[in-house]
């Protein structure tokens, strides 16, 4: 049969987003794949040239409407690298706590997103449900639902307000409960099993020579993470253990395996989260006011000549990298240059090389299974 | 608790990757040093410098004496103001981390206070300063580390880095029909807050222009 090519977005329920993967088809069987981006370049690394330090935080938020509070959390870090600040420990594990919270809920979205393309439309709104709780979570730190601006060089803007450790513990002692829900929906359903199982392997040393990384690697049997491999706020005061999946195969590991090593992530968080406001330096019912040295240190707000800033993070979706270079005195508070690493960017293209010899209807199985996200992708 | 990397292995790996660099290069005048960062945690990292002509050597000698098995962001600078030799920058960061494939059915648990030698995780900087003029050039690291490949395609479309050697170079953020030299992050290119300080200096924003107003941009 002839071969021929079919665009697959911008507008498609596959891409999660906007962007077009280009297949050409033989038949049924995808023989060769090509990947555009672009489409939502907002030119933010231009932008953050002509802010303040503090300013470039909510843009930051905006690079993945998903997981907001761990975007500000890598840019912060890599501030503070820059302007040499301090943060209080307290910050420190109301940040970890933010992130892990951002975490779930952006594992939540994920699976919702994944769910209807499987063929599972239950998921969605089961998924949105169980968001909700940590959102209302993260509203009350940063006051809104998705962009908080909550991060602060040095610190956090506003310490946990009173009941909250007491709501988000009876929150996820609530999830739990709801992650062994979805796996009795998920695990048993013939659906689920036929469409991931078998699907689009990739394994551990391809994954990271081509750059992808988080639990996409996870899946592929090894536990590198860099919560623990570059080791950053109090993640080694906490009781956690890296999520992991055995792979399936030699080929590496197929949809279904890192289907299942974001739901152990998302049983990791929930421990994290009942171990850090029990640890929480200050007590977890007390509140401190804005600006207060428990919470927020002031930092510099010009960087010296010839400084850089480089935070390595743990995103949602994989290792995210800020770098900056400081100005000196000629460029007063602004940076000279913001560079951002975005898992996805590197990911996307990886993963339409890998559905070359699979068939069309695998194409949504396997690009889900990564969880994409186009606002960090193009920045 | 959770597993992580203590300070003293981050110490070590970071002296004997440079030894072991220092070994190798410092004849050929690469520098090699320790460098702590100064924020979060305070861990070494290895910061390299070197001409473009060393870096492809250099690259291989990371990849596969020193297990640096992951690219992950490649960095263009422009200094329109800099020096003869440092008109414009490149900046890799590159990853060690341990990863290895797995048997099926088997997974590899690593607890981080345990790696020695060349398992423990370490970040590399490397520096390129190129010399000022209207077409830097660094050659490619495609084939060294996959993930180098969008990477480089960024770079050249942001900031009009030229990556010789580099096989099926396109636009990938911009627009696939953008002028050819249009490179959005050379600092010729103002967008309109540009050295302002808007926020102090005209709270309403009447004063704010582009500076190529009235001109094609």
């Amino acid at each position: 049969m002839a071969e021929m090519w079919i665009t697959m977005g911008p507008q498609h329920p596959m891409t999660h987003g906007l962007w077009t993967l280009r297949v050409k088809v033989d038949g049924e069987t995808v023989t060769d794949t090509e990947a555009e981006l672009g489409y939502i370049h907002r030119g933010v690394e231009k932008i953050c040239e002509a802010r303040d330090f503090t300013q470039i935080t909510p843009y930051c938020d905006r690079l993945c409407y998903v997981s907001a509070m761990t975007w500000s959390h890598s840019y912060v870090m890599a501030a503070e690298d820059l302007l040499e600040a301090e943060v209080p420990e307290r910050a420190e594990y109301i940040r970890l706590m933010a992130a892990e919270l951002q975490r779930l809920a952006s594992h939540l979205m994920w699976l919702g997103a994944f769910g209807p393309d499987i063929g599972n439309l239950t998921l969605m709104t089961w998924c949105l449900r169980d968001r909700e709780m940590f959102l209302d979570l993260l509203q009350e730190l940063g006051g809104s639902r998705m962009h908080y601006n909550y991060q602060r060089i040095g610190g956090v803007k506003r310490d946990i307000p009173i009941g909250w450790a007491d709501r988000m513990k009876a929150k996820i002692k609530l999830f739990e409960h709801r992650i062994n829900e979805y796996e009795m929906l998920l695990d048993e359903s013939t659906i689920w099993l036929v469409r991931l199982q078998g699907v689009g392997y990739a394994t551990a040393e391809d994954q990271i020579n081509a750059g992808v990384t988080g639990p996409n690697i996870r899946a592929a049997g090894v536990n590198t993470d860099a919560r623990w491999t570059n080791p950053y706020s109090v993640y080694d005061q906490v009781d956690w253990e890296p999520a992991v999946e055995k792979p399936t195969s030699v080929k590496g590991a197929d949809c279904y395996d890192r289907y299942r090593v974001r739901m152990e992530e998302m049983r990791q968080s929930c421990k994290m989260l009942l171990d850090a406001i029990e640890k929480i330096p200050g007590g977890s019912n007390t509140h401190y006011q804005p600006e207060d040295e428990m919470i927020l240190t002031k930092a510099p707000s010009r960087a010296p000549e010839g400084a850089t800033g480089f935070s390595t993070y743990e995103c949602t979706r994989g290792v995210s990298n800020f770098y900056l270079q400081g100005g000196g005195e000629g460029r007063g508070k602004h940076p000279y240059r913001v560079s951002i690493r975005s898992p996805m960017f590197i990911t996307i293209p990886y993963v339409a090389k890998t559905m070359i010899g699979y068939k069309v209807a695998d194409i949504p199985a396997i690009m889900g299974s990564f969880d994409p996200c186009i606002g960090e992708t193009d920045r | 608790m959770g597993t992580t990397i203590t300070k003293e292995q981050n110490t070590e790996a970071a002296n004997a990757a440079v030894e072991n660099l220092t070994a190798r290069f410092s004849d050929a005048g690469v520098t090699s040093e320790v460098v702590a960062h100064t924020g979060g945690k305070k861990y070494d990292f290895v910061r390299i410098t070197c001409k473009p002509e060393q870096w492809v050597a250099v690259a291989k000698h990371l990849r596969h004496e020193l297990g640096v098995n992951h690219c992950a962001m490649i960095t263009g600078t422009h200094f329109p103001e800099g020096s003869a030799e440092r008109g414009w920058e490149v900046a890799y960061h590159l990853h060690r981390w341990p990863i290895m494939n797995v048997k099926p059915h088997t997974m590899m648990v690593h607890e981080g206070e345990k790696l020695a030698g060349d398992l423990i995780p370490m970040e590399f900087e490397v520096f390129i300063p190129l010399p000022a003029g209207d077409s830097p050039s660094v050659p490619s690291i495609q084939d060294i580390w996959e993930g180098a490949d969008w990477n480089e395609k960024e770079t050249w479309d942001l900031v009009g880095i030229d990556f010789s050697g580099h096989v099926n170079m396109h636009r990938v953020l911009n627009p696939h029909d953008s002028p050819a030299g249009f490179h959005p992050l050379q600092k010729q290119h103002k967008i309109r807050y540009h050295d302002f300080n808007e926020m102090y200096d005209d709270p309403q924003g009447y004063a704010r222009k582009p500076v190529d107003e009235g001109r094609v941009k």
